[in-house]
């Protein structure tokens, strides 16, 4: 079954840009979700049925270690999988983030390519 | 000024980068880098902040028409005013070159931390810096013009 996106960061151009991706991409995905930060995309959570998030980690009000962190501490989303898609790809960063339960993460810039290449086994 | 070499080259490499895997947009290096770049007319500015080891600000400089085009090739819709669309764009273009750059200033990430992207614009304008710095302004050709990448570190 087509998987439901949640698409987490602060840029509305980012958003579009991604879920521009995914469908270059030729991916197999269901509805596509979006948040502007941690807080809105842990109320998405709470209210949809989502199977995968791609999350910023720069990001105003809750960024994406806060989200990652907060997510792991409520039972009813705490195992649903997040990948970073983001400008910060420090092996501290993303090593703290995949501590916090992340699968994994994508440099921004990327192209379809890259984004089939890394994101295509998840879908 | 050697570390501006470095940042000069990889700069570069990741501006044509994020503008042909991700604006769709051909690019290419239009000269030498600048030392300075006077006011600013009719444009707008992205600009990231860098804090920690090293501090300073990434901007890029686009004037308004060669912003909308970059837009309306970013977003693939028509851009016919400097709205939140080109300001969202040119803030997220500055935001990515300002990862970079903090690749380029540390490997591992946590010693440099990033602000969130900033845009300014208007008639004509000034970008300066109140303390001393060493800079670089690199110059690129965009179909519908030239825009400048700009990077300050305090000294």
């Amino acid at each position: 079954m087509a998987k439901n996106v949640l698409l987490v960061d602060d840029s509305s151009t980012m958003r579009k840009i991604i879920s521009r991706s995914l469908r270059q991409a030729g991916l197999d995905f269901g509805e596509i979700y979006e948040a502007g930060d941690g807080q809105e995309a842990l109320a998405v959570l709470e209210k949809e049925s989502i199977d995968i998030v791609l999350s910023d980690i720069n990001m105003p009000n809750m960024n994406g270690i806060e989200f990652l962190r907060e997510k792991g501490n409520r039972p009813g989303i705490k195992d649903i999988p997040v990948f970073m898609i983001s400008t910060e790809t420090g092996e501290d960063i993303i090593g703290e983030a995949k501590s916090l339960g992340a699968i994994g993460a994508l440099k921004k810039p990327f192209t379809p390519d890259k984004v089939n290449e890394v994101l295509g086994p998840l879908m | 000024m050697g570390i501006f070499i470095e940042i000069s080259e990889k700069l570069i490499e990741s501006t044509v980068e994020i503008f042909t895997g991700m604006v769709m947009m051909e690019i290419s290096v239009a000269g030498e880098p600048l030392s300075s770049l006077g006011s600013l007319q009719h444009s707008i500015t992205g600009m990231v902040g860098l804090a920690g080891t090293h501090k300073g600000v990434l901007a890029v400089h686009f004037p308004n028409q060669v912003a909308k085009e970059v837009t309306s090739s970013f977003l693939g819709v028509e851009v016919d005013e400097i709205n939140e669309d080109v300001q969202d764009a040119i803030g997220e273009i500055a935001n990515m070159l300002g990862g970079n750059l903090k690749t380029i200033l540390s490997d591992r990430g946590k010693d440099i931390q990033l602000s969130l992207p900033s845009t300014i614009s208007g008639e004509k304008y000034s970008f300066t810096s109140q303390t001393e710095v060493d800079q670089v302004i690199l110059p690129f050709q965009a179909p519908g013009g030239i825009f400048y990448v700009e990077v300050e570190l305090e000294r």
